[in-house]
Formats: structure tokens, C-alpha cells, sequence
């Protein structure tokens, strides 16, 4: 990974100062005690070469070998039909390459804003706010993170700034409740469907009465065990990510790519708050309905 | 009642036993839900009426500003069948009220003129056993919330019904001399004026006549909605909604209320 | 009961912050749970959680897709029983497996399940996320002893204390086919105001049976109740001859004797709505 250097132009907290910060952000970011420093922010683009794994997927050669510890589902031909246009195998399986050139990016573009928040003195990074989006096939795709720096006044810091999504009223609770932000954290998984024919024929609606299976409805387990799969990779890539801090506020999105003939590719983003407790809290009185007038 | 209504009465009753025997369903949130029960009802269940209606054609006058009456009357009955189907249906729950009463178009490709009107809400019933019935003898209506409601119970009101009053009204188009005269002027167009304000005063009276009707000291949260439905955007219709209410008691202490700047974005 | 709420003190919240700081610089000294938590929940509803003693496990999900019948959607008569079948194990087994991973995860709940559900000509699928809730501190208790609900955390807190408990989530679907009208009829009806209530029947009878199924449901979950009834109906948009009508809602009961009368607050809000006045202008 090339290193590129943050902004020269960057403001040192020095006089005037911006933020991304909405008025009553901002007023809960000074109740707080923690003074806004500048705006920043991290970019990182990507691009995500096909490998030779990838271009060797079409369909009728051999399934794909992953790696041991990769998720790898086969599914075979229960009909015994041997002709060009019969899937004869299919496939789910993890396509740890993008979820690799992924995290690069996603890194790369923290990194980033962090060392922007490092040259400000800054102790922590509020409001951020980012574009993760998964990659596109063969696509080029750009991480962009932006964020409030903030520094608490007369505390001195070696540590690199903490991070977190909240600002305002939100992240005061958080303090209030015991719990110190440590970073956003973010993950993707990506899992490719290769259909078998059963699958695609369920996901096409052709040939289930050619094919035996009559005019039942059944679940389509390829299908089904791809998306299983892919958010269980995602949850325990970001728990990985933990080190038993817990993740709060957590935002699950779901990418779908249809190929058609049943191939999927599914790439859910998680990500969220780590946090870390560092005192108990008293619980709130228990809530009561309100009444907004308005 | 028609015989096909009657039909209508009976793949309904199963559904409806079911609550009887003590499931409510409900579309309330948990917090109106909650605040429904704390003014002494209880939730019966989610009780709706709809009406599939072809609406006749009526030929308009180009340059002529005039209410069409088929549309309007089309609308009319259309709504006041769901509604009545829906009351029937709380009725036969033995409710004393609808609350949180949505009333809906739908139009379906199949169904050219054809729409569909559906009134949806939750059926109510005081936990006292007092019967709230209206003046008519039917279950009151109306399209509060469960917060709404809450409130208007403590200033001592009570709901009668939804009450609403319709126009169709077509406004001429202008003639292609009058167009090329005013080009580039700008000028209040009275004929324009004149005919949304009569549209509007048409389907506010027939509102209140059916206020009027319920024994109504008045109406809240009265909402005047315009829409062209599929005639193009000459026509519209014009309709009016509204809660009659009577006052029934006197005011409970109302708590002031908490002053709140909302800092969530 | 006393209905002050405590004010924040600014300078208790600066003295948090400020512990907040040290303890991230010093490891030793924060509080490590044993496992790590995630949770979709904000933290207003994880307060209100720990204020009637729960609190989050995990995020958990359940998804299902089930095929549906080719040929199905074009011709026919009455109710589209293949596309209900498959709408109905979809939801029942995205259902099933929220619960499996929810309990894996030591819950005794799910709350705030974000339901999506997608019908497409050959299949019907449904996606649950959720997160995994439970007693503070308590062990996992068996799959199917776990409840789900999509009630937000805090509407499950209101609902507890008012003495109600979720059961699980209900579901019900319907579809049908529209009937189609005489040419005759079509010619007769042209100018008039009149009802069709062939078609009316019809979709009453979508929307009855799939409430219907809704309540077999919440019966067989022993509930007394279902709160925040979702209803999505229309015509389907692959085949605008076929009517669907999908509904699902949070079964409750009453956990204690009676219902526990929670005062509600009046809150009036300062902030300005956006706009109070809007003109359109004619075509």
C-alpha cells in the first residue's frame, strides 16, 4: 500500500475552524466539553482486477477450490441429465479476494482521516460519515470518509483519535451510559452463487414440470444457505474486528447482484460503533407514551 | 343491504369470531395502543370496508367552469359504502367506535374508471361498558390518532364521526385569445379564482351538513384534500374530512405540556 | 410515583467524557465484558431496554425463499394457493431460523426485526434482521421458546411496563386472481355509477382470509392481542390480473393481572414544520 500524505493545507486549530456539525450537534459537542477542531477526511479508490479463480467460474468447467477455511457449498444434478444446456454442479462460495481489496480500501481511506485528526491534535473523530458501498464487478469503486475532529480541552493524549458515527445528543447518551467510543468499524462478505439447475430453475420458473418437480413449492436452499452464509461472514468479520468491545447502532445493508439463470452475488456491509464500557450505569425510570402537540 | 353485501357479511363473520372470543389486532402503534387504554378502551380489532366502483363518464364543457355532479356523487357513495361496510363491521364486534379511520384510493390496471375505496381502522369499546354510541345509533368514527384521540378526551369531547363532503369540479380552460391577451402579464385569473373557491365552499357545507346531521358541536382536524385522480388536471375533486365532535364532559386537567426542541436530526 | 426526570448535570456529562478519555488511553481499567456484543438498536432504546432489566445479544437474521408454481400468475379462478403456500413457509422458516440464530447467541428474544419481503413471479422471499435480546444476565433457553417482534426497543419497554409481553410475529398473505367482467357488462356499465361487486368480493376476500391466517397464527402463539398491524396490498406488478394482500403484526398478552396504566407524558415540540403553506399551480 502506497502511503499518501494528508492534506499540507490542512487548518492546525488554529483560529477559525469547520465542521460537518449541525447546530444542535455542535451545541452537544460543547456541552460535552470536546472542542470542534476541522473538518476530516480519508479517500481511497479501488479497483478490483477479475483473478484467474474468478475467470475460470464459468460454467461447465470444474467448481471452484477455495481455500481450507473459505465457505464453499457444492450442489449436484439430481436429475441425471447429460446435455450442454443441463447444469450439471453447482456452487456457493466465498469470494475472499474482494473482500479483501475491501478492507484495503476501507483501511486505507480510515487511515487517512485519522492521521488528517492526528495532525490537529485531535483526540476523537465525531459524526462520521461515509459511502460504503460494496465493490461492483470489475468496477472501481472509491471509499470516502468524512468527520469532525474534536479535541477535549486540557487532556493530554498519546493515543490515536477514537471514532464514531454519533455526534450530538446521541454520543452524549452513549458517555452518560458508560460507553467510551473506540472506532466505526465496517465489514462486507461477498458470496457468489453459481446456480445449480434445480436452483435456477426455481429462480427462472422454467422447467419445473420438466424436470419432476411437479407443482409444489419448495425452498430454494442454494439460495438460501448463500444469503445464511454471507451475513454470518459479515457478523463474525466485524466481531473479529471487537476484541470484546461492543458494537453499537449497527446498520446492515444488503447488496444483491442478479447475473440472471439464477446466479447471485450477495455482499452485505455491516458497520457500526465499537465501544468500550468504562463504568456501570444507573438505569433510566422506566419510559411512558408521549403525546407530541404539535 | 344487497344480497351481495349479505355475501360480503359472511366470509367476513369467521375472521371476526375469532375476536370475539378476546384476539384484538390492531394497526395502532404501541404507544397509541397504550394511550387508548389509559383513556378507558380497549382495542376490538382492525376492521375495514371497501368498495369496488365503476365511475360513470360525464362529458365536460371545455370553456365552462361547472361541478360534475355523476363524479361527485360517484365519489360520494363510493366512500360511504366503505365506510358503512367498515361501522358494520365494528357493530358486529359490538364496538362503540373506529379510531385511527384511513380512508384510501387504490386503482388497479384491470379497472379502467373502476377504483377501489377502502376504509381501514381499529373497532374500540370502553372498558366501563357505557355504550358511546352516536346520535344514529352507530359506532363513532374518526380519523384520529391514538394521540389525538388521548387529547381530545381530556378537553371533554367526544367523537361522533368522520364526517366528509365532496366536489368534483371541472375548471374551464381558457380560450386561445384570452391566452395570447395576457401573455406576459402578470394577472389574477378570476375565473380560476372564483370556481376553486366555489369547489371548495361545496364540499366544506356538505361536510358540516353531515356534521349537522350527527348533533355535532363541531369538527377537528379538518383537512381539505385536491386531487385530479386519472381526468387530467382540469378536473378535480375536492374533498373534505373532518371529526364532528360533542362536547360530553367537562374538562379533565390537562398537564402542560413539556417544551421540547427535538436535537435528533 | 415520582415523574421528575433527573436533568443532566453538564458537569457530570463532562466528568463521563472525561473518564471516558482516560480509560481508552489506560485498557486495564474499563469494564470488558467476556463477549462481545452487537446490536442494531440506538442507544435511547438499549437505555430503555436496561431500564426494564434487558439487554441486547447480537444482531441476528433469518432469510427463506420459496419457489413458486410456474404459470401460476396468468389464469385462474379464486385464490392463488401456490403463491400463498410458498409466501407462507417463506415467512414461517425466515421465522424459525431467527430464532435458531437468536438463541445460538444466548437470547430469549428478537426485537426490532426489520421485516422485507419480496414476491417475485417464480419465488418469494423473506429477510429478518433483528437483535437478539435477553434478561440481564440470564442463560439461553431453547430455540423455539424465543420470541420475535418488530416493535422497536422502546415499544418493547412501554409494553412492559404496562404489563405486556410480546409472543412472536404473525403473518398472513393472500392472493387472488381479479375476475374479469362480460364484454356485455363492460358496455353496460360505461356511463353509469355503479358498484362491481364481483370485484369487490374478490378482494374482500383476499383481505379476509389473509387476516384470517393472521389471527390462526396469533391463536396458536396464545396471544391476546396483535399490535402494529403492516398491511402492503395492490395489484402485483408482473401480473396486473392478480391481487396481492400481505399482512404481519406483533402478537402480545397480558403478562400480569391487569393491565398496568402508564401516565402519559405531553411533550410539545419547538421545532418548525417545514412548510405550512404550499400553492401548485394548474396544468
Amino acid at each position: 500500500m502506497t502511503s499518501v500524505s494528508p492534506d499540507p493545507q490542512v487548518p492546525t486549530g488554529q483560529g477559525s475552524f469547520s465542521s460537518g456539525l449541525s447546530v444542535s450537534d455542535f451545541a452537544a459537542c460543547l456541552d460535552m466539553g470536546l472542542e470542534p477542531l476541522g473538518l476530516v477526511q480519508g479517500f481511497c479508490v479501488m479497483r478490483s482486477q477479475p483473478t484467474m479463480s474468478q475467470m475460470s467460474l464459468s460454467m461447465g468447467m470444474t467448481p471452484y477450490q477455495p481455500a481450507p477455511n473459505d465457505y464453499v457449498e457444492n450442489y449436484h444434478c439430481p436429475h441425471g441429465i447429460v446435455s450442454a444446456e443441463h447444469r450439471m454442479w453447482g456452487q456457493n462460495y466465498q469470494q475472499t479476494w474482494i473482500e479483501r481489496i475491501w478492507r484495503q480500501g476501507f483501511s486505507s481511506a480510515y487511515t487517512r482521516m485519522l492521521s488528517e485528526a492526528t495532525t490537529l491534535h485531535a483526540h476523537g473523530i465525531v459524526g462520521v460519515f461515509d459511502n460504503v458501498t460494496p465493490l461492483v464487478q470489475d468496477g472501481i469503486v472509491e471509499f470516502r470518509m468524512f468527520g469532525t475532529a474534536v479535541r477535549l480541552k486540557d487532556h493530554q493524549s498519546t493515543s490515536p483519535p477514537w471514532s464514531t458515527y454519533l455526534a450530538g445528543q446521541r454520543l452524549a447518551k452513549s458517555f452518560e451510559a458508560g460507553f467510551a467510543p473506540v472506532s466505526i468499524v465496517a465489514a462486507v462478505s461477498s458470496v457468489r452463487v453459481s446456480a445449480s439447475c434445480v436452483t435456477q430453475y426455481a429462480v427462472e420458473g422454467t422447467g419445473s414440470l420438466l424436470y419432476g418437480q411437479g407443482n409444489d413449492s419448495f425452498e430454494i436452499e442454494q439460495l438460501v444457505s448463500a444469503r445464511a452464509a454471507a451475513r454470518g461472514l459479515v457478523r463474525q468479520s466485524v466481531k473479529s474486528q471487537l476484541h470484546a468491545d461492543q458494537l453499537h447502532g449497527v446498520e446492515l445493508l444488503m447488496r444483491e447482484h442478479d447475473f440472471g439463470h439464477g446466479d447471485f452475488e450477495i455482499q452485505p456491509v455491516l458497520r457500526g460503533n465499537r465501544v468500550r464500557r468504562f463504568k456501570n450505569f444507573a438505569a433510566l425510570l422506566a419510559p411512558r407514551p408521549t403525546v407530541t402537540l404539535s | 343491504m344487497s344480497d351481495e353485501a349479505n355475501e360480503l357479511a359472511r366470509t367476513t363473520e369467521h375472521r371476526l369470531e375469532e375476536l370475539e372470543k378476546g384476539l384484538f389486532t390492531s394497526d395502532l402503534s404501541v404507544n397509541e395502543f397504550l394511550l387508548i387504554k389509559e383513556v378507558g378502551y380497549h382495542p376490538l380489532g382492525f376492521v375495514m370496508g371497501s368498495s369496488i366502483y365503476h365511475t360513470g363518464i360525464q362529458t365536460r364543457k371545455w370553456s365552462q367552469s361547472q361541478e360534475l355532479t355523476k363524479l361527485t356523487e360517484a365519489m360520494y357513495n363510493a366512500r360511504e359504502l366503505a365506510m358503512s361496510r367498515m361501522e358494520d363491521e365494528a357493530a358486529q364486534l359490538g364496538a362503540d367506535g373506529v379510531v385511527g379511520v384511513r380512508l384510501d384510493v387504490n386503482y388497479y390496471e384491470w379497472g379502467k374508471d373502476a377504483a377501489e375505496f377502502i376504509a381501514v381502522g381499529t373497532a374500540v369499546k370502553a372498558e366501563d361498558g357505557v355504550s358511546r354510541l352516536n346520535k344514529l345509533g352507530k359506532p363513532f368514527t374518526s380519523d384520529l390518532s391514538g394521540q389525538d384521540f388521548w387529547t381530545l378526551l381530556q378537553t371533554g369531547y367526544m367523537p361522533q364521526g368522520l364526517v366528509m363532503g365532496t366536489c368534483v369540479y371541472h375548471i374551464a380552460h381558457r380560450g386561445l385569445g384570452q391566452t395570447l391577451q395576457t401573455t406576459g402579464q402578470n394577472m389574477e385569473l378570476p375565473n380560476f379564482t372564483q370556481a376553486l373557491y366555489e369547489a371548495r365552499e361545496l364540499a366544506m357545507t356538505r361536510m358540516q351538513d353531515e356534521a349537522n346531521q350527527l348533533g355535532a358541536s363541531g369538527i377537528v382536524g379538518v383537512r381539505l384534500e385536491e386531487k385530479t385522480h386519472q381526468w387530467g388536471s382540469h378536473t378535480i375533486e375536492f374533498l373534505s374530512l373532518g371529526t364532528a365532535v360533542t362536547k360530553t364532559a367537562d374538562v379533565v386537567s390537562l398537564a402542560k405540556p413539556i417544551t421540547i426542541i427535538s436535537l435528533d436530526n | 410515583m415520582s415523574t421528575e426526570t433527573p436533568i443532566p448535570d453538564g458537569s457530570t456529562l463532562r466528568a463521563d467524557v472525561r473518564l471516558a478519555m482516560a480509560s481508552l488511553e489506560n485498557p486495564s481499567t474499563s469494564h470488558t465484558s467476556v463477549a462481545s456484543v452487537t446490536s442494531d438498536l440506538s442507544i435511547d432504546e438499549e437505555l430503555n431496554l436496561h431500564a426494564v432489566g434487558w439487554q441486547p445479544v447480537e444482531l441476528v437474521s433469518g432469510v427463506s425463499a420459496f419457489s413458486v408454481p410456474s404459470g401460476l400468475w396468468n389464469w385462474g379462478q379464486g385464490e392463488i394457493v401456490g403463491a400463498i403456500r410458498a409466501h407462507e413457509n417463506a415467512f414461517s422458516h425466515a421465522i424459525l431460523q431467527l430464532q435458531r440464530d437468536a438463541a445460538q447467541a444466548g437470547g430469549h428474544g428478537v426485537v426490532g426485526v426489520r421485516v422485507e419481503r419480496a414476491v417475485h413471479p417464480t419465488h418469494v422471499e423473506v429477510s429478518l434482521v433483528g437483535t437478539a435480546v435477553r434478561p440481564i444476565g440470564a442463560s439461553a433457553v431453547d430455540s423455539l421458546k424465543v420470541f420475535t417482534s418488530d416493535l422497536s426497543g422502546r415499544d418493547f419497554a412501554l409494553l412492559d411496563a404496562a404489563g405486556w409481553q410480546p409472543l412472536g410475529l404473525a403473518h398472513g398473505a393472500s392472493f387472488v386472481y381479479a375476475p374479469r367482467r362480460q364484454m356485455s357488462t363492460v358496455l353496460a356499465q360505461q356511463s353509469q355509477n355503479v358498484e362491481l361487486t364481483n370485484f369487490t368480493n374478490a378482494i374482500y376476500e383476499a383481505r379476509e382470509t389473509a387476516m384470517e391466517r393472521l389471527q390462526a397464527i396469533a391463536l396458536s402463539l396464545a396471544g391476546t392481542g396483535i399490535v402494529q398491524v403492516q398491511v402492503v396490498e395492490g395489484p402485483m406488478s408482473f401480473a396486473s390480473h392478480a391481487i396481492g394482500f400481505a399482512t404481519w403484526g406483533t402478537v402480545v398478552r397480558l403478562t400480569r393481572e391487569a393491565h398496568q396504566r402508564v401516565e402519559p407524558q405531553m411533550v410539545m415540540s419547538m421545532n418548525d414544520r417545514a412548510s405550512a403553506f404550499e400553492a401548485t399551480t394548474l396544468g
